[in-house]
């Protein structure tokens, strides 16, 4: 007879509810970037306000981003910050719920904008359960770090980019809000890519940044000062909507910009601790999307000052792929073999040869697709300055092309 | 060979799946109690919160189990003393890339 004592945390989530999240995930992925295909003349000429962008973007933001995060943080928030989540059963509901959302929302973004609200209904519901449910989680930690900080904000932004969503909805539904309904919008996309995203995944790579590179011994202080200047750049940005003050927009870019300095500095100083001297292809893939970030809050400030709104919804374009999707795709090459390696093989450890973390992907294949991404990157870039129709339908075929061998690359691991 | 000997033989076959190192070059195991048919061992990760940390745990406990005459491993991990790079063997360095 043996005994294990106290070596199980009791924090493991069902690797069934990540899962469900990813997989939904990477599809959507796909699908959006071939809907993005058929919107390539309309966004060539820096028009991105048009039904059929609007669902390849939720598509991509919701379906696959924040889908996405939703799973990956079933898994990290336990063993982060080792505390098990408050309701698997509710997990599941929630997923249901917010995948019909996303679905349903996207098809009617496209297909009859006006009936949206409905719809978008359903998806805010599904957020306020995810909310409801890491706020539950959270709130058993017993000690609570800067990381805590920063997820628990970017919840919060969550739910009030849902919130800002479902007005924008209800504007096109009830053909009203035509005064403010332009500063709404602003909200909602500063809520969602700042305050949500960016926040997220400035906490999460705090976690990833020293695991993946087995770093030791470095100060989590900048930290603060990063917290700090991103949420005074989010407030100011916030208050310049609402004062149509173009000095307040520009104070808020240069704070944001700022903050995201201090953030990049601050893995940089990380990283300059690590053990581990060869870092693996995903993760510098993920440290790719940090200074792809970074490029783009400065170029984001140059665009503000000068008030050039073109060059804006371009940066915003390239902030959403080269900056989130480009992080998550990064984070998702380690999370799905990881997902997998412990279904498959956790309890084979110690008994048999299992296969290392590495082994679970073709690595040849990753090191390829994560240089074509960003060749990609480079061309759409490119293509929405010269404003270039054929180029960018170039770049933006590639992009389909690679998010369809990106979901292959996933599926792949499940034979492994 | 004694059940030391053969526990650390043992321990070695259990490999850090994220980095493809052993758990004794790693320098997690902090010790080792042999008493009878009992092991008692003492370890740590090499962050709080790591994700491996059951399927490491796990595997210590089911390596040693396969000793003859081991009839009761028990793992505690702990997190004091923290564990620290200089734990790590030369063997664990150079597979990390150091001494290249």
């Amino acid at each position: 007879m043996s005994s294990v004592f106290p070596t199980r945390t009791g924090t493991e989530t069902d690797v069934r509810l990540p899962f469900s999240f990813i997989m939904f995930a990477v599809l959507a992925f796909a699908a959006s970037q071939l809907l993005l295909l058929w919107a390539v003349p309309a966004l060539s000429s820096g028009a991105f306000r048009l039904p059929l962008v609007w669902a390849a973007a939720h598509l991509g933001l919701l379906g696959f981003a924040l889908m996405t995060a939703m799973g990956a943080m079933y898994q990290l928030v336990p063993v982060a910050f080792l505390t098990p989540i408050w309701s698997e059963r509710l997990g599941f509901w929630q997923f249901a719920v917010t995948a019909v959302g996303i679905v349903a929302f996207a098809v009617s973004l496209a297909a009859a904008p006006k009936r949206a609200f409905l719809p978008g209904l359903l998806l805010l519901f599904g957020i306020v359960l995810f909310v409801w449910q890491m706020a539950m989680t959270l709130r058993q930690q017993e000690t609570k770090t800067v990381m805590t900080l920063f997820v628990a904000t970017s919840l919060l932004f969550l739910l009030l980019t849902g919130a800002a969503g479902a007005l924008l909805a209800f504007h096109f539904f009830a053909a009203t809000g035509a005064n403010h309904h332009e500063a709404v919008f602003g909200l909602h996309v500063l809520f969602g890519l700042c305050g949500w995203f960016t926040l997220l995944i400035m906490g999460f790579s705090y976690k990833m940044a020293p695991m993946f590179s087995l770093a030791h011994s470095f100060s989590m202080r900048p930290a603060r000062y990063v917290y700090a200047l991103y949420i005074s750049g989010i407030a100011a940005a916030f208050a310049s909507l609402f004062l149509r003050s173009h000095a307040w927009l520009a104070a808020g870019a240069a704070l944001l910009m700022s903050g995201f300095v201090v953030f990049a500095s601050h893995i940089r100083a990380i990283l300059q601790k690590r053990m581990k001297k060869t870092l693996d292809r995903p993760f510098r893939f993920s440290l790719a999307a940090v200074a792809i970030g970074l490029a783009l809050h400065v170029a984001a400030f140059a665009a503000i000052v000068v008030g050039s709104g073109r060059w804006l919804g371009i940066i915003v374009y390239l902030f959403i792929v080269g900056w989130i999707v480009f992080s998550i795709i990064g984070y998702l090459f380690k999370i799905v073999p990881f997902l997998w390696w412990t279904h498959r093989y956790s309890e084979k450890v110690g008994q048999q040869h299992v296969p290392t973390l590495k082994q679970m992907m073709n690595e040849r294949a990753v090191a390829v697709q994560c240089r074509l991404w960003l060749a990609a990157l480079s061309l759409a870039a490119v293509a929405l300055a010269v404003a270039s129709v054929p180029l960018l339908a170039v770049a933006q075929t590639l992009l389909a092309g690679l998010s369809i061998a990106f979901a292959g690359t996933m599926l792949a691991v499940f034979r492994k | 060979m004694d059940v030391r000997e053969l526990a650390m033989q043992q321990l070695k076959t259990v490999i850090d799946p994220e980095l493809g190192i052993n758990v004794v070059d790693l320098g997690l195991i902090y010790d080792l109690k042999i008493a009878g048919g009992q092991i008692d061992v003492l370890m740590t990760l090499t962050t709080p919160g790591c994700p491996l940390h059951d399927s490491i745990a796990g595997g210590v406990k089911r390596a040693l189990e396969q000793i003859d005459g081991v009839r009761d491993v028990r793992v505690q991990v702990t997190w004091n003393p923290p564990w620290t790079p200089e734990r790590m063997s030369e063997e664990a360095l150079r597979q990390l890339g150091h001494f290249s």
